[in-house]
């Protein structure tokens, strides 16, 4: 196959930016217009070849919420380089690392990590502004299909770096893909609370530009209120947000008082949200359409996409695959399962990705002829919508019986008073396993550890029940399970 | 040592808790841009600390208004001293 400019994923984003197209600072307002962008991410491009840097090379981003890091990410993507964007908080302490881990030829940064004491060898340091010459308008690097992208660090909960190979063609099948779930057109605006290192913050950035729409960000969710606001200001089309976000929002913000009479969606994923949130979050929308979307980053970013038409008969489903994508439910063996029986969740299609980056066992086990094995335990519905039930290995067993830990958390979080939870399992003399629960109470809720466990089924052997006022996230908001202690 | 010195001293010691800082750096005009792990996680986590510390509570408004050390103590001052009062009546 000939390397064409038309699978430069960056280079065909800029070529569809339109009039609507530009990148803001929510809290700011320093605004990249739809003028400057399509010049922006070609100069940034031209300026990091300039620096020595060659089609392939690999570049560590350091990401926060800003038009600065994004610019530099597509700039680098157009110029055939291969970005790895990481959290740009902390990453002086873990920038050898993850040179080290990915073989990057550079590091940028918004700020520089000069006067950090930090020796990074023959490995080009940048920061800052990167365009210099945006007259002279370079086009896109030629790309195969397969070329690298993109190295992106799967968000997992167990903190050890893993980076996916994400090609160019793997980004153009997915971001259409879900462009044509969402029924996304060229002027939306795109309220981006997500990381770009995180591969739903990515997708957002994505899908959003590539349709000719916009991208606001803003990293003050901590004050949810400013962020709705600011959805008005701007005039966002689309949130997107993990569970802890929604959870935010219904718990801590004004969300009803807040008028945003331009937002038609909420995107949801990152993890389960709690059925009760999603029908709260309806009722207090009634006319934002609610998305569900189910994905993994060794996917690119999504697989499934729950359309917010079918949620009274399909609450606690993650939709059926993205148009482009072949699901099937295996058992221990590979053998297709029908329809309502459990088995692990495979995934074939173009937006597959090759593998981890120098990890060829762990790639031989996950990604196999083409196939995702996803580890999630799934099954599927006449229909052909996707019911997540529980994670590979994820399970405990109380007296003989396996119960996965998502149909634990769903339980205790559909008992009244509950409003977060978290579980897992502990050695137990009688039961050979038992359950320890991390419960975050309803507002003003008094729970008792007993009212718990008459609620639960009566197999279930329960160890302890801890009442704590948050559960710990990761960075993109996860909880983290390895960091829940009692 | 005013009141308002002996909160600081207090919040102090919660960002500490929460955000892993030296203390010392912490003035009445730090904001939320000036400590990198003041993000969503951290906000709810220094919220909740200064609940414990201080043995008060904070509503939804309130969360969304300390956005530096300065607003945290006008937050937190008027409380203490209804504290003080009720305690008082007891």
């Amino acid at each position: 196959m000939t390397a064409a400019a038309e699978w430069n994923f960056a280079g065909r984003l800029v070529k569809r930016l339109g009039p609507n197209s530009c990148l803001i600072d929510a809290a700011t307002g320093q605004t990249v217009s739809p003028a400057d962008l399509p010049r922006l991410i070609p100069a940034i491009g031209t300026a990091l070849l300039r620096a020595g840097l060659r089609k392939g090379d690999r570049v560590l981003i350091g990401c926060s919420l800003s038009p600065a890091s994004a610019l530099v990410y597509l700039g680098a993507m157009y110029a055939g380089l291969v970005v790895v964007p990481v959290e740009d908080r902390g990453l002086a302490a873990s920038v050898a690392a993850l040179v080290e881990a990915t073989g990057a030829r550079a590091v940028w940064t918004e700020a520089g990590l000069h006067g950090k004491g930090i020796d990074l060898g023959s490995v080009l340091s940048l920061e800052g502004n990167l365009a210099e010459d945006v007259a002279a308008i370079m086009p896109p690097a030629p790309c195969e299909e397969s070329d690298l992208a993109a190295l992106m660090a799967t968000s997992g909960s167990t903190g050890v770096p893993r980076f996916v190979m994400v090609s160019h063609g793997n980004l153009i099948a997915n971001t259409e893909a879900i462009i044509r779930s969402q029924l996304l057109t060229n002027d939306e605006r795109a309220m981006l609370i997500l990381p770009l290192n995180y591969c739903f913050g990515a997708s957002v950035m994505h899908t959003h530009l590539y349709q000719g729409g916009s991208v606001i960000f803003d990293r003050r969710f901590m004050f949810p209120d400013k962020v709705l606001h600011a959805i008005a200001q701007f005039g966002c089309t689309t949130f997107a947000g993990v569970p802890t976000a929604y959870n935010v929002l219904l718990r801590r913000s004004n969300m009803r008082r807040i008028a945003m009479p331009t937002l038609r969606r909420f995107l949801q994923a990152g993890g389960a949200l709690g059925r009760e949130r999603i029908s709260e979050m309806r009722s207090a929308f009634p006319t934002i359409r609610f998305y569900v979307m189910y994905g993994q980053t060794e996917a690119t970013a999504r697989i499934s996409c729950m359309e917010p038409e079918r949620w009274d008969e399909k609450l606690g489903s993650v939709g059926r695959p993205l148009d482009n994508l072949t699901v099937r439910i295996v058992d221990e063996e590979g053998n297709d399962l029908p329809a309502g029986q459990v088995g692990e969740l495979v995934v074939k299609g173009p937006s597959i990705c090759s593998g981890y980056l120098g990890d060829p066992e762990e790639t031989r086990g996950i990604f196999c002829n083409g196939c995702l094995r996803t580890r999630d335990l799934a099954h599927r519905d006449e229909e052909g919508y996707l019911w997540i039930v529980g994670r590979k290995g994820a399970f405990v067993k109380m007296r003989g019986i396996r119960v996965s830990l998502a149909e634990v958390t769903a339980k205790v979080t559909a008992i009244p008073g509950v409003y977060e939870c978290a579980a897992r399992a502990v050695d137990h003399p009688e039961a050979g396993e038992a359950l320890v629960l991390f419960i975050v109470p309803d507002e003003g809720a008094r729970i008792v550890a007993e009212e718990i466990r008459r609620e639960l089924p009566v197999h279930w052997t329960l160890d302890s029940v801890h009442l704590v006022s948050e559960l710990p996230k990761t960075s993109s908001g996860k909880i983290a399970l390895s960091s829940v202690s009692a | 040592m005013s009141d308002q010195d002996q909160i600081l001293v207090k919040v102090r010691e919660a960002f500490k808790t929460a955000f892993d800082v030296d203390p010392q750096l912490v003035t009445m005009d730090t904001t939320y841009s000036d400590i990198a792990a003041w993000d969503s996680t951290g906000h709810l986590s220094l919220a909740a600390t200064l609940e414990e510390v201080f043995g008060i509570s904070l509503d939804v408004d309130e969360l969304n208004e300390m956005e530096s050390v300065r607003d945290i103590v006008r937050i937190i001052t008027p409380k203490l001293s209804k504290k003080v009062q009720s305690d008082s009546r007891c």
